[in-house]
């Protein structure tokens, strides 16, 4: 459906972006060009729209080759969601998404009709949206519109450029299984960028992995996660699963054991000793079902013995995280303000670890030495 | 001896009722010169603005000299225009025109400019042609940044429309110069009073008209006007519904 022959780009500073591109998109394929920053893919998707002449080679959609086709002919057949999505922001969201129907020269009707359905499918209320200004969506409804305007007119092949590049993991992760259902029925030819292989392996039938301009190995997610072609797959299957830690990213990997794990009914006394002992501030209590019961500080729990307290009595329970509802950032945020371990549960009170500054710090390490390799590279 | 010692709101109560036709003709002398010379200014300006966004060194040649033909004093410019056209309506609006050209013109240069070049990225990705881009991604993105300039040049042109009287020209500066030169205050009043009434009304309009552009107004618009057709296709389902009925 869409085909590249030996297609390089050379701009006209000298920057070679794409080297002797070889591609066949078969018909319904739904393709993931993936690699680093710079790398080549989005030259290489608006090549295939002509908003870039390639400078070499030849490219044919549907067999037919792109330079004997008027561009903006073309580019009307042709799905495009832009990188940065550039809604109009004069235009309701109704006349965003029917736009290529309307240089079609679709009837109203006809174009009122389309775009209901459309978001319809995209589980948007017509009646609430239509109207709505860009300005007046969140970010993952905008996304959303940017992809309703490129299948508007119903081409054969869309060319996405990162649709859903600056959203929270959820929105993101939402967004793809969208895609992936709303495509089973729909079977577009899809050329999809992206720089997240997470993203890549869910949706891709085959994932193309470029390098400088090249290709550094195809094939479907399987192949690719099996048998990478050499270290720099290797290292980008990797790497790329590390760089898709954000703030918004989930807790886990920060959780680890409790310094020191408590059950109710142990003697306050042995724990204010063991805490001290081993210069502890916190202790965790959880019964034997592995519930959390609460937590305990050492001035508290000092206090409490002060007044002959009980050991519950100097249980305290309002600071934790409930892993499903938190991220990164609470527990940062929570640290900063209190810099004593934070116990994560689950929502069934299940004691999960603690999140500490030292496992912030570890990751923060571990991040900060992988940039440096980069650069170094 | 003396008539009465009069206060300056009689004498200007009474010369407006005595001279309220003249008063009218000068307005209308007024708007006319001041219309034509905004009329004049948009149609070289706005084309020129579109056509300089295309041609970075040029633009920046154009809009200094229109920076240099702002900075001369307004009665020397017209003073110095005498040469040029004679005496005058035709050298009034001319040098009008003149001193209008660089709000209009820099604004539409700058507000064309600074469309994100993503927003026209994205049109002709869509596979809209120049033209269409224009029209309908460009020149409506900054249509507010023009009209911004279009107020500006306005009002300054209803102001320096004033000195038009002293070319030879008409408008609501023969009252205010005639005043100065007999030192009556109220002829003076007479003249200048109507012309900043003009000038604010001008203001508004534009203003009102900037604002029914404004994309969240216009959403709006949309929305119920499309509301109204839908209650409309509604009545006329119903009809159509207890027929269905009739016939069962
Ligand atoms: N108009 C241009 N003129 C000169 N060089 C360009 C131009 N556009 C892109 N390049 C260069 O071509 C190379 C490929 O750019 P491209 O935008 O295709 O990368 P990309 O893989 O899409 O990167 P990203 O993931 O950051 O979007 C880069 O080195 C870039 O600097
Ligand atoms: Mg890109």
């Amino acid at each position: 459906m869409v085909t590249f022959e030996a297609v390089s780009k050379v701009f006209t500073d000298g920057t070679e972006a794409v080297k002797e591109l070889d591609l066949d998109v078969g018909e319904g394929e739904f393709v993931v060009l993936i690699g680093p920053s710079g790398c080549g893919k989005t030259t290489s998707l608006k090549m295939i729209n002509r908003l870039e002449e390639n400078t070499s080679g030849r490219i044919r959609v549907n067999g037919r080759d792109i330079r004997s086709v008027d561009p903006v002919q073309l580019r009307r057949g042709i799905g495009y969601v832009i990188q940065e999505i550039a809604l109009w922001p004069h235009m309701s969201v109704a006349e965003n998404i029917g736009i290529v129907p309307r240089l079609l020269g679709w009837d109203s009707g006809r174009i009122d009709a389309r775009v209901d359905e459309l978001l319809v499918l995209a589980g948007l209320d017509p009646a609430k949206f239509r109207h709505r200004l860009p300005d007046q969506l969140s970010g993952g409804q905008k996304q959303r519109i940017g992809v309703l305007r490129a299948l508007a007119a119903d081409p054969p092949v869309v060319l996405m450029d990162e649709p859903f590049g600056a959203l929270d993991p959820i929105t993101r992760d939402v967004l793809q299984s969208e895609l992936k259902e709303l495509n089973k029925s729909l079977r577009k030819t899809i050329v999809f960028v992206t720089h997240d292989m997470d993203e890549a392996l869910k949706l891709a039938d085959r994932v193309v992995l470029m390098r400088q301009g090249k290709i550094e190995q195809m094939g479907s997610p399987e192949e690719i996660q099996n048998a990478p072609a050499n270290d720099f797959v290797r290292s980008f299957i990797g790497e790329d699963r590390l760089a898709s830690i954000s703030p918004e990213s989930s807790l886990e990997i920060l959780l680890h054991d409790p310094f020191l794990r408590v059950a109710p009914g142990e003697d306050p006394r042995d724990v204010l000793e063991r805490m001290e002992d081993d210069g502890l501030e916190t202790a965790q209590v959880v019964d034997a079902r592995g519930n959390w019961m609460g937590m305990l500080y050492l001035p508290v729990l000092k206090r409490t013995l002060r007044n002959r307290g009980t050991l519950r009595e100097a249980v305290r329970r309002n600071r934790k995280l409930v892993l499903e509802e938190a991220v990164m950032r609470d527990a940062a945020e929570m640290l900063a303000d209190m810099d004593l371990s934070i116990p994560v549960v689950n929502r069934e009170n299940e004691f999960l670890g603690v999140v500490t500054s030292g496992s912030l710090a570890r990751l923060a390490i571990g991040r900060l030495s992988r940039s440096r390799k980069e650069e170094n590279a | 001896m003396f008539p009465p010692e009069r206060t300056f709101w009689e004498l200007f109560v009474t010369y407006v009722s005595e001279n309220w036709p003249r008063i009218l003709a000068l307005t209308g002398q007024h708007v006319m010169i001041s219309g034509i010379a905004v009329c004049i200014t948009l149609l070289i300006c706005i084309p020129l603005g579109i056509y300089l966004t295309k041609r970075e060194k040029l633009a920046s040649v154009v809009i200094g000299v229109a920076n240099v033909f702002q900075t001369i004093p307004s009665l020397a410019l017209l003073g110095f225009l005498i040469f040029v056209f004679g005496i005058g309506n035709d050298n009034a609006i001319c040098a009008l025109v003149l001193y209008a050209v660089l709000p209009v013109l820099q604004n539409t240069y700058t507000g064309l400019r600074n469309v994100s070049p993503v927003m026209i990225q994205a049109a002709r990705g869509m596979g809209m042609t120049e033209t269409q881009i224009l029209l309908k991604v460009q020149l409506p993105l900054a249509r507010s940044v023009i009209i911004a300039g279009i107020r500006v040049a306005t009002v300054w042109v209803i102001g320096t429309a004033t000195l038009a009287s002293a070319i030879g020209g008409g408008g609501l500066g023969k009252l205010i110069f005639a005043g100065l030169g007999a030192l009556r205050q109220e002829v003076v009043l007479a003249g200048a009073l109507p012309a900043t009434v003009l000038a604010l009304l001008a203001d508004q309009g534009l203003k009102m008209l900037q604002n029914h552009f404004e994309p969240r107004r216009r959403a709006l618009r949309l929305a119920r006007k499309y509301a109204a057709e839908e209650s409309v296709r509604e009545e006329k389902d119903v009809p159509g519904e207890e027929m269905v009925r009739h016939e069962m």
